[in-house]
């Protein structure tokens, strides 16, 4: 019996396989299509022509006609990117009345999660005119799905008003495919009133090395209890922030990583683990609980992208005792600076935008319009990377927030001094590989060997 | 000494341990809900410092999370999916359920077991192709898309057959000596008598279809939300609300307790439909 | 768990069964009544074509197309591989994680889907109980977490669990442990929690299969039980358990097809974490799928042999549960 229910079983999944292929093969009319879409795609090979092609003759200024037409925009965050495209919608209806910007607010997960399934299905006419894209997958994308987007080749942006290290993210083979928006600059913030508590003042934590830092992080925590710094367990986000603060990164420049042996790499996580073993950083298990350790006054000092002042700023009873100032940097490593970048992202051209609109609507709204940065400063603490808005008077005001420092003129320096960061198509798999080797070190592991796993588990990726 | 206990208060007595360890269950049961429904009305810094008191902040919270959100069109998306699954899911899965089990054959026993397998498939797998399914039968973005793959799933299939076990076939017999049709037994007999499995399985298909997220927001037009995405797009920004979060969360929790509220008592009188 | 139809109590049982054997009477009459007996096994398949359909297009018609997939490589362009099954060798002969992911997941599936069954059956049948009061209350109350969003059990569960959290404050008030345990961040602690994670959210749900089971039994079953003396632990054992077989099977059924596809709580309760300690094989096959590099063939190889192993289980337990005599 039960024999023969398995063999019955397999028979039927048989004729059902027969059935299905049976369907398929009458399928025609469908799987010709799909494969003409692909193969048009496949055939053209690197990025450059596939999405030149649509781009290419008429790009010329129209300058004062006004344009009209409709552009379709995903991005996420309300209070962020929505908002501050929906602001550069105004300004640029202000010249050209026809044209209507729809936002759509759309995780950068699920933009992410489109993007691949509309590659592997060829639905590039689903894609929106424009798109953000986070800086650290730019490279990813554009190298893995090169017909999905389009180049700024012709799209009038001039790029050298944005400092390197930003613009790199999206450069690839000397072409850009991303125009900056949201800034990741690196900052140092810190509890001046615990400073003070202690004997210290900012200054004592501006250009400083990590060695110093570390020095002053136990006599804190001994005068008062607090912790300088937490992060998240796991994620290697401060080691990354550490690397690229020296110009350092997993992969060399033909995208091979250079894990193993890294010396940056090995003098980053040494001093990371004598900030947690010592307790000057404290690491929580989820997101959730690192904001909550700075926000509930646990932990005195914050280390990450710019971004996070939003979070910071959560605990209103705080207002007027933060500061911030630049980062520490390695000690004894070439190339060393106090400047790093974490996270931030840029705005996508799809190849189904209608590229001369879109290409002028962002030339002229975020790579060309002061009064837009100016009034998305205050509201949303959006900072600019395109450097002549930081002229403006908006980002020298005081923020009472912190201390009365002009802290927005100070992130905008920063930005311009960060060294630039290898991304790479596999920065995300060699992140993640670093971080376990970071969670095994931290709990007695060898460095060397750790890292000669994370080299091999990254590699493993890559093959 | 137990001749002085009456009758009754010996059964009484008898449950104690019942109540002890159904208690015991219940509060940790709860505990994360009583969370959930306090932190809502506490600000961000409240929940991250875990209070466990309910603080005044509902009001704000709520203006916050609408000021954002389109939490109407969110509702309406998710309820008119979620009741739509279920009802056609209960239809076409009951009458599968009961078509293999009372009349039972071999055949049916293998493609019982064939149809088993679709339920093992991980999702993450048949996506992509189900995605270019829908698309080259232009309903990407549509409702339907999300409805049509939610409506036969083998394990309510398996469920209603496991059930109609019980159903008793002299009522069968008696019916089909009434004179009732095949169909006409299962739509005036097996239904109602089959009460307690409908609302059981009412509860659950609404609640899978009413929390479902991948699906949704890969097959649905991004901008389309549906109350898990809404959720999901709360805490992708820089800075979360987490009192405006924990609010959401509440609302996309209370329809599956209210609808469980509502079907349970057809649990317990589940019995008394049966024709004995 | 055959031997249990030897009780004493089964003379009901067996009278109830009797009749089921599908009009056997009438076989003998060739001619008329086997065409109704035919006719009647025509509409039982009618009965079954929508769902079937349904699933044919729904569920086999991509995972025929998985296959194909789980046969090819590239990251955008996909080729078929040679040798054809590279994915599958490099799946369980160099990738490690992989390795990891599955034993975690096994590890999940014993320890947990036993308790949590045999607390469910415990709970449904204490609350199954007549005289009892208040029992919308606590069915309410148990069932309730498998309806409470991911984001805020998630939350909770990572707050109580945290190294300063309640757990450990009542753990080391009580004297049970010396120093706090960094639940989250030790990898048999963590997997701990996930196991506890899905017990809390899960027993209710399991719970209430078996109170509509119990709620269809034959009560006839009960009262002979009682007549002949038997005690509760004893009916429990002789005469529930027996009659709740198949929804005892379908529940296990689904818990185990759930725990091996199990996602929720390693991606929101501890992220895989600490360095993959605790992930599942799906939440493997998520970040292969759509966090890193988006490799389709090989995601599609996972899930196959996510497949393979259910599919095999669950042919196990059929084995051992569906006796239809």
């Amino acid at each position: 019996m039960k024999q023969s229910k398995l063999a019955a079983l397999l028979g039927a999944g048989l004729l059902l396989g027969l059935g299905v292929a049976a369907c398929g093969g009458s399928d025609d009319k469908t799987d010709a299509s799909d494969t003409a879409t692909a193969t048009e795609t496949s055939e053209a090979p690197p990025a450059e022509e596939t999405s030149d092609e649509p781009v290419a003759p008429e790009t010329e200024d129209t300058g004062a006609a006004g344009k009209s037409g409709e552009l379709t925009v995903w991005c996420w965050d309300p209070a962020f990117n929505l908002y501050a495209m929906n602001t550069a919608a105004s300004i640029y209806q202000q010249t050209n009345p026809d044209v209507t910007v729809n936002v759509v607010e759309v995780a950068w997960d699920d933009i992410q999660t489109n993007l691949i399934t509309y590659a592997q299905s060829g639905a590039i006419e689903e894609l929106p005119d424009i798109f953000l894209c986070q800086n650290n997958a730019f490279q990813k994308n554009v190298i893995n799905y090169p017909e999905l987007f389009s180049t700024y080749t012709d799209s009038g942006v001039d790029f050298s008003q944005y400092p390197q290290s930003v613009v790199d993210y999206s450069v690839i083979d000397g072409e850009n495919w991303g125009l900056p928006f949201d800034n990741g600059a690196a900052i140092a913030a810190y509890r001046i009133d615990v400073l003070e508590e202690a004997g210290y003042t900012l200054d004592d934590f501006t250009d400083i090395t990590w060695s110093q830092y570390l020095e002053m992080g136990k006599d804190i925590k001994a005068k008062t209890g607090h912790a300088l710094l937490s992060g998240q367990a796991g994620a290697s986000d401060m080691i990354m922030m550490m690397l690229q603060s020296a110009g350092a990164s997993l992969f060399d420049s033909e995208g091979n990583p250079t894990i193993a042996g890294n010396d940056v790499l090995l003098k980053s996580i040494d001093m990371y683990k004598q900030l947690v073993d010592a307790g000057v950083m404290e690491e929580y298990n989820s997101w959730d609980e690192y904001i909550a350790s700075f926000v509930n006054g646990d932990v005195v000092g914050v280390i990450n992208g710019c971004w996070i002042l939003g979070s910071i700023q959560t605990a209103a009873d705080q207002s007027g005792k933060w500061d911030l100032t630049n980062l520490p940097k390695l000690d004894d490593v070439e190339g060393a600076t106090n400047y790093s970048a974490n996270g931030g992202s840029s705005w996508a051209i799809s190849a189904n935008a209608d590229y001369e609109l879109a290409a002028d609507f962002l030339a002229s709204t975020f790579a060309g319009s002061t009064e837009l940065y100016d009034s998305i400063l205050p509201s949303s603490g959006a900072l600019a990377n395109w450097l002549p808005a930081a002229a403006s008077s908006v980002y020298a005001e005081p923020q009472p927030y912190f201390n009365n420092d002009a802290i927005y003129a100070k992130i905008v320096d920063y930005a311009s001094k960060v060294p630039s960061n290898n991304t790479g198509v596999y920065y995300y798999e060699g992140r993640d590989a670093v971080g376990t080797a970071i969670t095994d070190i931290l709990s007695g592991g060898d460095p060397e060997t750790e890292l000669q796993e994370a080299q091999e588990e990254t590699e493993f990726a890559m093959g | 000494m137990i001749s002085v206990i009456s009758d009754k208060a010996k059964r009484i007595w008898r449950l104690v341990p019942n109540y002890v360890f159904l208690s015991i269950a219940s509060v940790v049961s709860i505990f994360p809900l009583y969370f959930m429904a306090v932190s809502a009305t506490n600000t961000s810094q409240e929940v991250l410092g875990s209070k466990l008191l309910p603080g005044g902040n509902l009001a704000e919270n709520w203006r916050n999370l609408v000021a954002n959100n389109d939490v109407g069109r969110a509702l309406l998306a998710s309820f008119v999916i979620a009741v739509a699954i279920t009802v056609l899911s209960l239809l076409v899965c009951s009458i599968a359920g009961y078509g293999f089990e009372i009349y039972h054959s071999k055949g049916k026993d293998v493609v019982m077991a064939i149809l088993l397998l679709a339920m093992m498939i991980p999702f993450a797998a048949t996506m992509i192709p189900l995605f270019q399914l829908f698309r080259n039968m232009h309903m990407y973005g549509s409702w339907f898309a999300v409805i049509i793959p939610a409506i036969s799933t083998p394990f309510m299939i398996l469920l209603f057959r496991q059930s109609s076990r019980n159903f008793p076939h002299e009522v069968l017999e008696a019916a089909r000596l009434d004179g009732l049709r095949e169909l006409g037994i299962f739509v005036r007999i097996y239904m109602p008598t089959m009460r307690a499995t409908y609302a059981a399985a009412a509860t659950i298909t609404f609640m899978n279809a009413w929390n479902n997220f991948m699906w949704p927001r890969v097959i649905l037009k991004p901008g389309t939300q549906t109350l898990p995405i809404l959720i999901s797009n709360l805490t992708a920004g820089y800075v979360t609300d987490y009192g405006g979060l924990m609010l959401a969360v509440l609302l996309a929790s209370l329809p599956t307790v209210v609808i469980f509220l509502v079907l349970q008592r057809s649990f317990a009188e589940g019995i008394t439909g049966a024709i004995k | 768990m055959s031997q249990a139809t030897k009780s004493p109590q089964e003379p009901a049982k067996a009278a109830k069964r009797a009749p089921a054997k599908k009009g056997k009477p009438p076989k003998r009459a060739k001619q008329g009544l086997l065409g109704l007996e035919q006719k009647r096994n025509l509409t039982g398949w009618t009965f079954l074509i929508p769902a079937a359909l349904l699933i044919t297009v729904m569920s086999f018609w991509p995972m025929f197309k998985a296959f194909q997939l789980s046969l090819q490589i590239g990251k955008n362009k996909l080729e078929y591989a040679d040798p054809l099954w590279y994915n599958y060798v490099r799946l369980f002969t160099k990738d490690k994680t992989f390795i990891l992911t599955m034993k975690n997941t096994f590890l999940y599936l014993i320890i947990q889907v036993p308790i949590m069954l045999v607390l469910a059956l415990i709970l449904a049948y204490l609350l199954n109980k007549k005289d009892l009061r208040c029992r919308a209350l606590f069915r309410t109350a148990i069932f309730l977490p498998c309806a409470i969003s991911l984001v805020s059990y998630s939350m909770v569960f990572r707050t109580m669990f945290a190294k300063e959290g309640l757990v450990n404050d009542v753990l080391v008030g009580l004297n049970l442990l010396n120093e706090p345990i960094n639940w989250l961040n030790e990898p048999n602690a963590a997997r701990a929690v996930i196991i506890l994670g899905l017990l809390w959210r899960w027993t209710g749900y399991n719970m209430i299969f078996y109170l509509a089971g119990l709620q269809n039994l034959d009560y006839a079953t009960f009262e002979a039980a009682k007549i002949d003396g038997a005690g509760p632990i004893q009916t429990f054992l002789h005469v529930t358990i027996p009659q709740l077989r198949p929804m005892i099977l379908l529940t296990a059924i689904m818990s185990t097809n759930g725990t091996l596809q199990l996602f929720d709580e390693s991606y929101a309760l501890t992220g895989g974490g600490p360095s993959h300690q605790t992930q599942t094989m799906s939440h493997y096959l998520f970040e292969v799928s759509f966090k890193n590099n988006s490799n389709f063939g090989y995601a599609s190889a996972i899930s196959f042999a996510i497949l393979v192993m259910v599919a095999v289980l669950a042919l196990i337990q059929m084995r051992v549960g569906d006796k239809r005599d």
